[in-house]
């Protein structure tokens, strides 16, 4: 069983937080099928495109810190993502896996 | 998000409070749910589906709504009675599952740090440990000794305190001897049944590291039956 205690993205996102930089966390909402992460699961995003955690197997991290930096850019406080298993038009990239997950990404602010 | 939000819910997590984060997937919204405490009036309406996802130890959005629970609830706590050679190879598997693990054993030379490192052991009889351990319905139980003097007292009170999990070491006729003891203390059918013994799964071996895993992994299953 998970243990959330133990996970220390949050502190990692206040610490980067308490050193001026922007963050965004992107946070598995829902699944479908067989995807690598459960609901829950989290990274998070600077301004600059750094980022740590997951919310795939590698799979869809990379699209998921474009959208987070849009949202930095464009300013907005949040917005859901889904990620399908062939969604080409829309995100180039796909779960290997077969599964579907959404995604919530939130500014801190 | 908003920072104060973020910084309460490090500070919870700091104190090993449960609480559960809201996200209000439409408007943005954040809160944190703590049970038995007041909720912003934004989620009081979900209240009755968060304390169930609560219950459950689930993430989640909450059907047919926009609410998303995310639930912090520490872990289960297991108690191995007797600091046998199978219990060495339980706690490694059990540390690796995330459950928080504590052995009795009133048997000094078996329940030694030596043989346990980095954890909490008590010396004493069951009756007297349980006195200073809190167990609850989210609370497991793995006997074996098998012996009476010590495994059936720490089974009766994992029987009072409605233990989620009851597992008792020992062969058939071992059990249906330790059932009939409960039996003429006064404890029910339902709840002698309750206890699995013979303990664990059928794997078929036989080594102390093959029997932990079969008892860890009906542990397990059980743990996600609750």
């Amino acid at each position: 069983m998970k243990n959330s205690f133990d996970e220390k993205i949050l502190e990692e996102a206040n610490d980067w937080i308490n050193s001026n930089q922007k963050v965004v966390l992107a946070t598995v909402i829902q699944t479908w099928g067989s995807s690598p992460r459960q609901v829950g699961s989290r990274m998070i995003v600077n301004e600059k495109g750094d980022f740590s955690g997951s919310v795939s197997g590698g799979c869809v991290e990379s699209a998921v810190v474009r959208e987070c930096l849009g949202l930095i850019k464009d300013n907005k406080p949040f917005k859901k993502i889904e990620f399908k298993v062939s969604n080409e038009s829309a995100w180039e990239v796909g779960l290997a896996c077969g599964g579907e997950i959404a995604v919530y990404l939130e500014q801190v602010k | 998000m908003k920072i104060k939000i973020l910084q309460e819910i490090i500070k919870k997590k700091a104190s090993k409070t449960e609480f559960a984060i809201l996200t209000n997937l439409n408007n943005g919204d954040t809160g944190i749910f703590e049970k038995d405490k007041k909720l912003s009036k934004n989620f009081e309406n979900y209240r009755v589906h968060i304390e169930n996802f609560f219950k459950s130890k689930k993430n989640g959005v909450i059907e047919n709504t926009e609410i998303f629970v995310e639930t912090y609830i520490r872990p289960t706590k297991v108690i191995i009675v007797g600091a046998v050679h199978i219990a060495q190879y339980l706690v490694d598997f059990a540390r690796s599952l995330n459950f928080e693990i504590l052995i009795i054993d009133p048997r000094g030379y078996f329940a030694t740090e030596q043989r346990f490192p980095n954890l909490k052991i008590i010396n004493k009889w069951p009756d007297e440990a349980f006195e200073e351990i809190e167990t609850n319905e989210n609370t497991a139980l793995i006997a074996l000794t098998h012996d009476p003097k010590i495994d059936d007292p720490a089974i009766k009170h994992a029987l009072n305190k409605n233990f989620f999990y009851i597992g008792a070491l020992g062969s058939k006729k071992t059990h249906e001897n330790r059932c009939i003891r409960l039996r003429q203390t006064g404890f029910n059918e339902k709840q002698i049944n309750s206890i699995h013994g013979p303990i664990g799964i059928k794997l078929g071996g036989k080594s102390a590291p093959e029997i932990a895993l079969s008892i860890i992994a009906q542990l397990v299953e059980v743990t996600y039956k609750k």
